[in-house]
């Protein structure tokens, strides 16, 4: 005789293939996700914003974890100089859309990810109605506009979203509720001067460092659409990967933020 | 003294971490002054882990934390 609890698993476990049984068994043994996180992540929706550095690692495993729809928004084509750090990406799909060559990739990984292809270059025109269908958005564009945009828009919208950004050694990141945490513009008010801000296009970067700062970004979506652990909201991380060394900074809402005071 | 920590690329050329005398500064403009640093390269300011501004003052015995912009993808 089962018990209630035991009943109740079982049921849910019949809602899963024993093919997805099988792909997920090492996530479906956490009780963190089990058979109930593991149908909330298949029914999910994030977007990623952003096929590069960040978007490669973080697009990469939501498909693994099974994020049953993945968006991917980027204007840009494939190119060689890409390849050092964007690994969705391939030799064989240079020239292509990366959006097209990203999905590609996550369909031959997991046949239950649905992949919404974004060919476009985010602005204010297209960008509500972007992450509108989405339940959590990644940010993991390169510039600092679209950084700034993106959150205005998902303050506006009520999107959570995590936010990253990389160079050389170096990467960042935070998690925003809108209406609940500090906002992206509550920790950097003023969008920097692209000209005079370091710019990894000069400065460099490291593959692995996107590959760090992405793969947290995906745990971060992850354990929103479960409920698993803490989110990294009032807080920015940072890493530097050549003291090896994380240290978080903490953030307040700000009474006169221009993306989300009043809101 | 007055512990200036620096994070990310402005590490470049000034290390982790140095100590400066208390009367070298009275505010943290200063400090970006003594390190070459213009302002508009610092996106985070902390005087004590409290978000600042240039020119908010400093004394003996607070710790400067400087972040720089980072927006590479």
């Amino acid at each position: 005789m089962l018990s209630r609890s035991s009943r109740r698993s079982v049921v849910a476990d019949m809602a899963l293939s024993e093919a997805q049984r099988t792909r997920y068994s090492r996530q479906l043994l956490m009780p963190e996700i089990g058979p109930k996180g593991q149908e909330k992540l298949l029914a999910s929706k994030v977007l990623v914003i952003g096929a590069g550095g960040l978007g490669s690692p973080a697009a990469l495993y939501l498909g693994a974890a099974g994020v049953g729809t993945i968006g991917l928004a980027d204007s840009d084509a494939v190119d060689l100089s890409n390849l050092q750090r964007q690994i969705l990406h391939s030799t064989e799909t240079l020239g292509i859309p990366k959006v097209e060559s990203a999905a590609g990739r996550l369909r031959g990984l997991n046949p239950d990810v649905r992949v919404e292809a974004h060919q476009v270059f985010v602005d204010g025109e297209n960008i509500d109605a972007l992450i509108a269908p989405y339940d959590f958005i990644l940010e993991c564009t390169d510039s600092f506009d679209a950084k700034a945009l993106i959150n205005d828009a998902c303050v506006r919208g009520g999107k959570p979203f995590c936010h990253g950004a990389v160079i050389r050694f170096y990467g960042q990141m935070m998690t925003v509720l809108p209406g609940k945490s500090a906002c992206y513009r509550c920790a950097f008010p003023q969008v920097p001067d692209p000209e005079k801000a370091p710019d990894a296009r000069k400065l460099g970067v490291l593959g692995a460092v996107p590959g760090v700062i992405g793969c947290l970004q995906a745990l971060e979506a992850i354990k929103y659409l479960t409920g698993a652990g803490e989110l990294l909201t009032d807080r920015l991380l940072t890493f530097d990967a050549l003291d090896m060394e994380f240290q978080s900074v903490a953030l307040k809402r700000r009474n006169d933020c221009a993306a989300c005071a009043g809101r | 003294m007055i512990e200036v920590r620096f994070f990310a690329t402005l590490r470049d050329g000034r290390g982790k971490i140095t100590e400066i005398p208390a009367e070298s500064a009275s505010t943290a403009g200063d400090i970006l002054r003594r390190f070459d640093i213009n302002p508009e390269e610092v996106a985070i300011l902390l005087i004590n882990g409290f978000h600042s501004k240039p020119e908010d003052s400093v004394k003996d015995g607070d710790v400067i934390s400087l972040f720089p912009p980072v927006g590479g993808g």
